[in-house]
């Protein structure tokens, strides 16, 4: 068990734990670590600083999501509108001149667009009770309907020199879109593990009720957490914009079950209150491991997917098990 | 509407005293039937309601399934590929030959229900909430299709077609199986004990521990039953498009939950029921229909359907003590 | 009928039960008591299969039994009333009585004919006058435990067992209910009943079955036996020891909290009340009586209708949990774990809860001085755990609880509300509470308890104030606060003086 207050396992005031259950916390990490060392010596290429570098661009546009996902499933909650949110920024990035002048422009009526989703998100679960789950489909549906009749079915245009290389470029091998993962990441795990609202956050996930009757507006720390997990799949977008370079109307088709698996994968629950970004961010490196994996090995794409499948339940069951 | 009546008064009251929403979804469909009338002339012919009857037979035989899987709390996500995967096994082991029609739509018929059954048996054994338990057969399925094919697989023969576009009594054939699917599951739901089983698990699952009901039974039928609605729907998209591909299903996973939802079954299960969800899913077809004829695009369509979807939820939403 | 020999359970912290015995005989009445947290509830659920204990034996009808699941004690013929009662809201009240047993004709189809007519004539049967078409969620909590308890009456049971089913009845409800536990003595139905109510089990048992912590006192005939004995039985010292002494007479402090003609929709009339300043202040009344609705009304956890709410002589407009915090007012919930611990979190940030902004600077949380201030509540409070990381998950329901009393202890300057301060807490950790609480009285705070244990109430109370159906039925102070007393304002039936 992580305590989730500051990532530290947690001491325990019950009978001794036992060696298996002190490794569980660490489970993830080493499992992480075993699944590179084997796919490293099956096959060497997996290793290479190319590889590794591909994984690292891959993996960031998930990570970026899977954070602002980690605060709203901590919060109860989960949200379906990221890959909409995601394509529809990927779409504002490319409907201007495709030139650098733009980037100001688009970064912020992409991200406006994100927030908006949120507060729309966080609006209709705390104030009209609708599971978040409809209440992000439909916000989803909606904004890909907009999305729709503003490209009339076809977007056009080219993303701007500065995502592209913040999208695929590296330095020295590391992509610069790690870079911005790592800065997110720290920025919000500050945020998330060490502020009061942050706090706020998992009494409220945890039981909102009691979040009220210990004085915390519950609802606005839900909306919040809502408009993060928009504003982040926006920023999200377009990276992926410039990782892809050409941008149709489903960038980031996917996004919001991956993001969803990695979370899960890394311990955070779906009842709330529990769980890290730190978590989230070590399960959506093991999807970015299994997929390239995959291919290394030569099978076909499709147990990517397979695969996939089998791991969200395997690691929730694993979870379920822990937890009594 | 015709399945009330062949349950019999007493199972249309009943349906309305659990289920008010009804007469909400009733409303606005007389609404949208009064204002396609004004937008067109050719809203109001024959022809054009069994176009909407038609069209709604896919939507129809899946949001039956999932109405169940939802009244007992849960929910099938997997349903899409599932669609996807029945659909394209059909046409590609058909491949064009006739006499495989019969033995090849019961063994998917069998198939659907395996499937749905493994859903409902890692859902119980596994403990895992089922949102989760059927994202990843989900996957696992749609994976498997795309093994088995990367686009449209075989054919089907010509009289394939017929069980989409083939009429009874100037009825397509479609609507006439949804209706009689639809009367027998409400039906089920009102009169027999496993029905009535099914409201409790989803209204209170501890308590139907305590209580000693089978849930465990209530489970296995209700994703059993669901995967036999995937199989039925695949069926009949196979028809409508004369061939099944791997995509073919993609929509359906929440298009399937947005009928039932509109039709007034509560997500959290115990309450709601079949009857609404045909409302439901006859509203949104009738919807599409009418903004068909206004011209509108389909890009506002799903506009609409997304909207619809939270204005229904917020409708139903059950008026809580906030503590 | 039913023999426990042995029998042992524990949870996470707590062991619930070690090594109890018991048994019932058919045709008796055998009453069940002991304090909560004693082990009543975790016997119960063993009985009904819902737990399984980890060593002892199990007994039924001569044989040893396994059970498993709760279907199969039902299925051996045992039925168990619930104090949380298993009724399914979206249903009706006949379908929730048949519920299991359908009432069904041709083809195995329910008659739903049938299963109304059948839930009339046993409610009927029972007394009450209850529609059966009417959404169980409809009712009110004395009917839903009215219709709870026609579901024992369905089909012919050979065990049956009652968890506190008078906490929402009274008077008229409970005779009914009493004459009919006799018919069915009289059939020779084994019966088990638990109960805070010691008239009634004066009233009704054969036998009597004391436990305390988790163990086994005493099984004795009831007519061997007296109210205090028994008493003494259950609490295992005398109740002199248990209460710290009262509030000694003297000037009374000045009010600090008045609420005037506050209603709660639907669950509190009219309602007004004063707490005074080093007073200790006994909300009494049956539950569902508007008790916690009326003190949530206070602390803004639930929206009042009209009426007003003064602290310190200003009049308080829209008053909200936060507001009421920040007014020095704070609020111990009963449900612990629903609505009172972030039980996914640790001892220190359940402590600083109520109060983020004493360990917040520039928006950041100072986890040393959280800690610091953990560890001096843990110490003044004698929380035990391993210190202030310990998740409140693992520990026991007691020292939950100080923890919860430590937190709001250290907001609450001017009044603290305490909803059912001591269930499902030892009798030691009991003790310190109310010596907490008498502390913080004497300290200058207005306390507020709200508690269904009479023997509490007239143990701690300088002032009770009783309510029955929403509104305030009186208010006791000094000599004349006794059990009989404030049953009398609760029910408005005067209680009979019972064997004792």
């Amino acid at each position: 068990m992580v305590d989730v207050a500051h990532g530290k396992p947690a001491e325990f005031a019950g009978p001794a734990p036992s060696p298996a259950s002190r490794l569980a916390p660490y489970a993830l990490p080493i499992f992480l670590v075993l699944m590179i060392a084997v796919a490293g010596i099956i096959s060497p290429a997996f290793l290479s600083a190319n590889n590794i570098s591909n994984m690292l661009l891959q993996a960031a546009p998930l990570g970026i999501v899977v954070i602002g996902q980690a605060f709203v499933i901590i919060l109860r909650g989960l949200d379906l509108s990221v890959s909409s949110v995601m394509a529809t920024s990927a779409v504002i990035a490319t409907s201007f001149s495709g030139q650098n002048a733009d980037v100001l422009p688009i970064l912020l009526i992409a991200i406006g667009i994100g927030v908006a989703t949120g507060v729309a998100n966080g609006l209709l679960v705390t104030k009209r009770s609708v599971s978040p789950f409809l209440a992000t489909l439909a916000t989803m549906i909606v904004l890909q309907g907009i999305r729709f009749a503003y490209t009339q079915g076809a977007p056009s245009g080219n993303v701007p020199p500065l995502f592209r290389t913040l999208g695929s470029a590296t330095w020295n091998g590391i992509p610069y879109n790690i870079m911005l993962l790592v800065v997110l990441a720290a920025v919000f795990w500050v945020l998330l593990a060490k502020s009061r609202f942050g706090r706020e956050v998992y009494i409220t996930g945890g039981n909102p009720t009691t979040a009220r009757l210990l004085g915390i507006n519950a609802d606005r720390v839900t909306i919040v957490g809502y408009m993060i997990s928009g504003g982040l799949a926006a920023i999200a977008g377009l990276v992926l914009s410039g990782y892809v370079g050409i941008v149709d109307n489903w960038v980031g088709r996917g996004f919001e079950l991956d993001s969803i698996v990695a979370a899960v994968m890394g311990g955070i629950s779906l009842a709330g209150g529990r769980g890290g970004i730190i978590g989230g961010l070590f399960g959506a490196a093991v999807l970015i491991v299994v997929f390239n994996a995959v291919l290394l090995f030569g099978l076909p794409v499709q147990f990517q997917i397979i695969i996939k499948g089998i791991v969200i339940v395997a690691a929730a069951a694993f979870y379920v098990r822990r937890s009594r | 509407m015709s399945a009330t009546v062949s349950i019999g008064s007493a199972g249309f009251s009943r349906s309305l005293k659990k289920n008010q929403g009804i007469v909400v979804v009733i409303a606005l469909l007389v609404l949208l039937l009064v204002f396609g009338g004004f937008v067109s002339d050719r809203f109001r012919t024959t022809n054009n309601v069994m176009n909407i009857l038609e069209q709604s037979t896919g939507l129809a035989l899946v949001s039956l399934g999932q109405t169940l899987t939802i009244l007992t709390g849960g929910i099938d996500l997997s349903v899409g590929s599932m669609i996807s995967l029945l659909s394209t096994l059909t046409s590609g082991m058909i491949g064009g030959d006739a006499s495989m029609v019969a033995p090849v739509i019961a063994g998917i018929l069998l198939l659907g229900l395996a499937i749905g059954l493994v859903n409902g048996l890692l859902i119980i054994w596994l403990k895992v909430h089922p949102l989760i338990v059927t994202l990843g057969t989900g996957a696992v399925l749609q994976g498997l299709v795309l093994l088995y094919s990367l686009g449209p697989a075989g054919k089907v023969p010509r009289g394939f077609t017929y069980l989409a576009y083939g009429k009874v009594l100037g009825i397509p054939i479609g609507a006439v199986v949804v209706v009689v699917l639809f009367a027998l599951v409400g039906a089920f739901l009102t009169y027999f004990r496993l029905g009535r089983y099914i409201y409790a698990v989803g209204d209170d699952d501890a308590g139907a521990r305590l209580m000693g009901l089978p849930r465990a039974k209530v489970i296995l039928v209700v994703y059993g039953f669901c995967g036999f609605c995937c199989a039925l729907t695949a069926i009949y998209l196979t028809a409508r498009f004369g061939v099944g591909q791997p995509y073919t299903g993609l929509n359906y996973t929440l298009a399937s939950i947005t009928p039932v939802v509109v039709g007034g079954t509560l997500l959290t299960g115990g309450k709601g029921g079949v009857l609404g969800t045909l409302l439901g899913v006859y509203l949104i077809s009738l919807l599409n229909n009418v903004l068909n004829f206004m011209d509108v695009s389909t890009h506002y369509q799903l506009i609409a359907q997304g909207l619809i979807v939270i204005v229904a939820v917020s409708i139903y939403v059950e008026k809580r003590r906030r503590v | 009928m039913l023999k426990l020999t042995g029998i042992s359970k524990g949870f996470t912290g707590v062991q619930a039960l070690s090594s109890i015995d018991f048994d019932v005989r058919a045709g008796e009445i055998h009453a069940l008591v002991g304090e909560n947290g004693a082990g009543k509830s975790t016997t119960i659920k063993i009985i009904a299969g819902a737990y399984k204990p980890d060593s002892g034996q199990i007994e039924f009808d001569g044989r040893p039994v396994h059970w498993v699941r709760p279907a199969d004690a039902k299925a051996a013929g045992i039925h168990v009333i619930y104090q949380e009662f298993v009724l399914f809201p979206h249903l009706t009240v006949a379908e929730n009585i048949f519920l299991g047993h359908e009432r069904r004709g041709a083809f195995g189809m329910i008659d739903h004919a049938r299963t109304r007519k059948d839930a009339a004539d046993l409610l009927h049967k029972l007394g009450v006058d209850i529609d059966p078409d009417k959404l169980v969620s409809e009712l009110t909590v004395a009917d839903q435990q009215m219709v709870e308890i026609s579901k024992a009456l369905v089909h012919k049971v050979k065990l049956l067992i009652l968890d506190e089913p008078t906490a929402v009845i009274s008077g008229r409800e409970a005779e009914l209910l009493f004459a009919r536990l006799a018919a069915l003595k009289a059939e020779g139905v084994a019966i088990v009943y638990v109960s805070h109510r010691l008239e009634e089990i004066f009233q009704i048992a054969d036998r009597v079955t004391v436990f305390k912590d988790g163990q086994h006192v005493v099984t004795t005939d009831i007519g061997k036996v007296d109210r205090h004995r028994l008493i003494s039985h259950m609490v295992g010292r005398d109740l002199r020891d248990v209460f710290p002494a009262k509030r000694q007479s003297g000037a009374p402090g000045k009010v600090v909290l008045k609420a005037e003609n506050v209603s709660v929709e639907g669950r509190v009339r009219n309602a007004g009340i004063e707490l005074r300043a080093g007073e200790i202040t006994a909300l009494a009344g049956m539950v569902g009586s508007g008790r916690t609705e009326l003190a949530m009304g206070i602390f803004g956890g639930l929206p009042i209708s009209s009426g007003s709410i003064t602290i310190d002589g200003e009049q308080l407009a829209g008053i909200t949990p936060a507001t009421a915090i920040g007014k020095g007012i704070g609020f111990v919930t009963e449900d612990r774990k629903g609505q009172g611990l972030a039980m996914q979190l640790d001892v220190a940030a359940n402590i600083s809860a109520a109060n983020l902004s004493e360990v917040t600077s520039g928006g950041l949380l100072d986890r040393s001085r959280e800690h610091a201030i953990a560890r001096q509540e843990i110490d003044n409070y004698r929380i035990a755990c391993r210190g202030p990381g310990t998740p409140v998950a693992l520990m026991s329901g007691g020292n939950q609880q100080k923890v919860i009393v430590a937190r709001w202890a250290r907001t609450s300057r001017k009044v603290l509300i305490l909803d059912e301060p001591t269930r499902g807490v030892d009798v030691g950790a009991k003790t310190e509470i109310y010596r907490i609480m008498r502390g913080l009285a004497d300290s200058g705070i207005a306390i507020l308890m709200i508690s269904s244990e009479l023997p509490e109430v007239v143990g701690m109370a300088d002032k009770v104030v009783v309510m029955r159906e929403g509104a305030i039925s009186g208010e006791l102070s000094g000599p004349a606060i006794t059990e009989e007393a404030i049953m009398s304002l609760a029910t408005q039936h005067p209680v009979r003086e019972a064997a004792a």
